[in-house]
């Protein structure tokens, strides 16, 4: 299974981070990074040799495998993940002493950082790898609550917590979408394997709920409006966090799932164009508030859920340069996202208003940054230049109002841009310590990847086109090439410079209406929308709590009554003939009889019972009693657990008692004395349900048919014991599910228990 | 005066966990299985803490460590599932698979399903002990000691 190691080498990466983080905190980043680096290399190997793909049989039965595949798009993600990601573990190294101890956290609070965020790349590598709807939600599920605890790594902060639930309620939500999506499409064309999705969509395509579900799906997790509230937000986190998420791997996720699935996408033109419309929406939002913000980091994002916009534009566009310009935006953003981090560390400050200069004092940073900041506004020499032409390149075929579009988007990009890097560098000189080398170091990294993809643009044409073409499923003849001629790529080039240059001049003329007019139309936006339905649930989630816990007798209640209706409807609604049998009975079964009135004895005499400790001894009288009917039934190996496990329990229940307060016994005691009417008609519900449930299943006890071939299958599989066959082997993947549950009340009774004897 | 109870329940410990091993490795072909097993144990294992206290019934390694080896059940328990995957047979495929000669007399034989019901039978007893030194910790006053 040589296509598994790059991603068994980057899901190594987190646990040996955290083992050597146990070693020595300062030790646990080296490691992890040089995890991703194993694991890039294992990939750059393995993606040498040519595209391959891997099913692993998971549940034959229902069609259910594992599928892995190796291919250019998934080659370009996972190369992007993995390198951003061993950069980024690099800086937090030196970013994070600082962090804590300005939050006043323990030192060794970093190893936990650099895990999850180690946790977070595999989860990246193994979106783009996988092959399958079912796997595609799962690891995309995987990302979602990675991300949930890196944004809110700040425990103590609730800015930080609020904006990290914001994060996992959208981007859950949506995720969710994406699975009901997945799912029609599974019960549509009857597998979840991609390859066979897309054979089967090219003669039936795929419905345009399901493909909207999907888009849903990818929208909200590339922050794309209206689900692009959450990002902003997020940036909560830790610099290095945002720098990651936001560049290479949670953002690029959503866009990512888009051309993946791009062949159920192509022929469902509606669609695309919703996506193109909410693309250009996305761009013209995202650019218009990065061009006013102040704090940096809001401007990143704000320019983040602009150019996804148009990654998002190429894709509905059909565009072979959609994987590459996501791409070519990676190392570009994630090292202005580092930039700003090393600025914030090194002045304390925030906000674009509050500095200026800075360019005397971090001359490295600010050279660097100054490249990956060409390289986001699109200049020639710079990788960027290649991103705005391919997206001029598909707008210019389709028409004048298109080109006029992308123009002035890439007009305010080059306009932030500039603001951006300006604000930080330029202007009144600002003196400041030096930045550590560490911090600098990924940024001059990326910086020299943007530049020299841009000076030998020739390197990318091959895994741009191989990307291209997994996407689209024909092969590519993308091209990456500088023209000196007068070719409407070129002009649109120009005039968008021209723009950025003339907004940026007369930035001071027009900023504050700008702000004044978009801080009026925020206040309406989709985010007072969360807002209102998350004050509504808490409100819905307060009165349920309430009503639960008021009382013992009604949160017993609450679970049973939900329960027997549910046991009733299903008696209801399920067609059955002969569903009450009442069978019969000989003298063979009077034993059989005798311990059952004994046990319905035990069971009534419940109802009287006064004190706890005799309604245990008499409920495990019924349970005694129960033992003895599989006893007499012939069951040995039931009754003998039953005995066991009937002690075990009796015994555990009295100890029990003893730790619960005398008072609470005492006036639950008189509580039971008195029932109430609607707690006679809980238990009512309850009972009558559950009886009627038990009479219909054992009316329709299959005994001969299923009892004969499970006591021969036993025999085959090596186990005469029949019950032992069906415990371990015909059922044993539910014994596995229960015991896990065990040992999960195991872990339950053990924190419970251990916060009560501190108190 | 001295009583019998405390002598007679710690001589009571090597049968009741020679008949739970008896329970486990019989459980194949006879009456048994590693749940009665864990829960057998576990049984006497509660009979020395009510008979002498948490202090004395700590003395066992297993009784110490029963959370650990709940663990180990699980692991067993998921090992035994999902190893046969690696080498491509379906999930929870025990061996030898029907009609594969296999090796024992009597009731015992050699089969993957013993490290099954092993890992069963770890789990039950990590489960009862550790509750039972739960319910101890928190009725008495002594503090908390070893794992």
């Amino acid at each position: 299974m040589p296509l598994l190691l790059p991603i068994l080498l980057a899901l190594a990466c987190a646990p040996l981070a955290y083992v050597a983080g146990r070693w020595r905190p300062g030790a646990s980043a080296w490691v992890g990074a040089s995890g991703a680096v194993a694991s890039l290399v294992a990939l750059g190997w393995e993606l040498t040799l040519g595209p391959a793909r891997l099913v692993l049989p998971w549940a034959p039965t229902w069609g259910l495998s594992l599928e892995f595949t190796r291919d250019g798009l998934s080659g370009l993600y996972a190369v992007m993940a993995l390198s951003v990601g061993a950069l980024v573990v690099l800086y937090s190294r030196a970013y994070l002493p600082h962090h804590l101890e300005e939050k006043g956290r323990p030192a060794r609070d970093e190893v936990r950082f650099h895990v999850l965020l180690l946790s977070f790349m595999a989860a990246m590598v193994l979106l783009v790898t996988v092959d399958d709807l079912l796997l595609l939600f799962v690891a995309l599920d995987l990302t979602t609550i990675v991300s949930y605890l890196l944004i809110g790594y700040d425990r103590d902060d609730p800015e930080s917590r609020a904006a990290a639930l914001l994060s996992l309620v959208l981007t859950g939500a949506t995720s969710v979408v994406f699975f009901a999506g997945a799912m029609t499409l599974g019960l549509q064309y009857g597998t979840f394997s991609l390859p066979l999705v897309f054979e089967r969509a090219a003669t039936s395509p795929a419905s345009t709920g399901a493909l909207v579900c999907l888009a849903v799906g990818a929208l909200g997790k590339s922050a794309q409006v209206p689900f692009h509230f959450w990002l902003p937000r997020a940036m909560a986190a830790p610099t290095p966090v945002s720098s990651y998420l936001h560049s290479a791997a949670m953002v690029a996720a959503g866009v990512f799932l888009l051309q993946r699935l791009y062949p159920l996408f192509a022929p469902a033109l509606a669609v695309r164009d919703g996506l193109l419309a909410i693309g250009f929406l996305s761009m013209t939002v995202g650019s218009l508030l990065a061009l006013v913000a102040d704090p940096f980091k809001r401007v990143l994002a704000y320019s983040t859920i602009a150019q996804y916009g148009y990654a998002l534009v190429l894709v509905a566009l059909g565009s072979e340069g959609a994987p590459f310009y996501v791409a070519a935006h990676a190392p570009c953003k994630a090292a202005l996202f580092l930039t700003v981090g090393a600025v914030t560390q090194v002045t304390g400050k925030k906000k674009l208003s509050e500095v200026s200069g800075l360019r005397h004092s971090l001359p490295v940073l600010a050279g660097a940054s100054a490249v990956a900041a060409a390289g986001l506004a699109a200049l020639p020499l710079t990788v960027g230049f290649f991103k705005d032409e391919v997206f001029f390149h598909a707008l210019v075929q389709r028409g004048p109002a298109f080109m006029a579009a992308g123009l002035v988007g890439a007009g305010l990009t080059l306009a932030y841009t500039l603001r951006l890097w300006w604000g930080l560098f330029g202007g009144k000189r600002q003196d400041v310590p030096a930045a550590p080398r560490l911090l600098v170091a990924p940024v001059v990294v990326l910086a020299g990847s943007v530049l020299a993809g841009g000076i030998l643009p020739g390197l990318l044409v091959e895994p741009a086109r191989a990307a291209a073409s997994a996407m689209r499923g024909e092969p590519s003849t993308l091209a990456l090439a500088y023209h000196l001629d007068a070719r409407a790529e070129n002009l649109l080039a120009v005039g968008a410079w021209a723009l950025g240059a003339l907004l940026f001049a007369t930035r001071l003329a027009w900023t504050p209406g700008l702000a004044r007019v978009l801080e009026v139309v925020s206040r309406f936006g989709p985010e007072l929308g969360y807002r209102r339905l998350l004050h509504l649930l808490d409100r819905l989630s307060t009165w349920l709590h309430e009503l639960e816990v008021r009382d013992l007798r009604d949160r017993v209640a609450s679970v049973l009554v939900p329960t027997g209706l549910l046991g009733l409807t299903v008696l209801w609604v399920t067609p059955l003939r002969h569903r009450f049998l009442p069978g019969t009975v000989g003298w063979a079964d009077l034993t059989l009889v005798m311990a059952l009135v004994f046990a319905s004895g035990a069971a009534l005499a419940t109802l009287r019972a006064r004190g706890h400790m005799v309604l245990v001894l008499l409920i495990s009288c019924v349970g005694f009693s129960l033992a003895m009917v599989y006893a007499f039934a012939a069951a040995p190996d039931v009754a003998l657990t039953s005995v066991l496990v009937e002690s075990v329990f009796t015994l555990l229940f009295a100890g029990l008692l003893a730790l619960l307060p005398s008072r609470r016994l005492e006036r639950a005691q008189q509580e039971a004395q008195k029932p109430r009417g609607r707690d006679r008609i809980s238990a009512g519900i309850a009972g009558v349900s559950a009886f009627l449930l038990s009479w219909s299943a054992l009316s329709h006890l299959q005994a001969d048919r299923v009892g004969t071939q499970t006591v021969k299958l036993a025999e085959v599989a090596h186990s005469p014991n029949v019950v032992a066959a069906v415990l371990t082997d015909f059922r044993g993947l539910d014994t596995v599910g229960e015991m896990s549950v065990v040992v999960a009340a195991l872990l339950g009774v053990t924190s419970l228990l251990r916060l009560k004897g501190k108190r | 005066m001295r009583s019998f109870v405390p002598p007679l329940s710690r001589m009571l410990v090597r049968p009741a966990l020679i008949i739970a091993l008896a329970l486990w490795l019989k459980g194949g072909g006879q009456v048994g299985g590693g749940f009665p097993a864990g829960a057998l144990a576990g049984l006497v294992v509660l009979l020395q803490y009510v008979v002498m206290g948490r202090e004395q019934a700590r003395r066992y390694v297993a009784v110490r460590y029963a959370a650990l080896l709940a663990g180990v059940g699980l692991l067993l328990l998921v090992g035994t599932s999902f190893l046969p995957v690696l080498a491509g047979y379906a999930p929870v495929s025990l061996f030898p698979r029907p009609g594969q000669p296999e090796l024992g007399a009597g009731a015992f034989h050699l089969h993957t399903a013993l490290i099954f019901e092993g890992g069963l039978m770890l789990i039950v007893f990590g489960l009862v002990v550790t509750v039972i030194d739960r319910f101890a910790l928190s009725t008495s006053t002594e503090e908390e000691s070893g794992p």
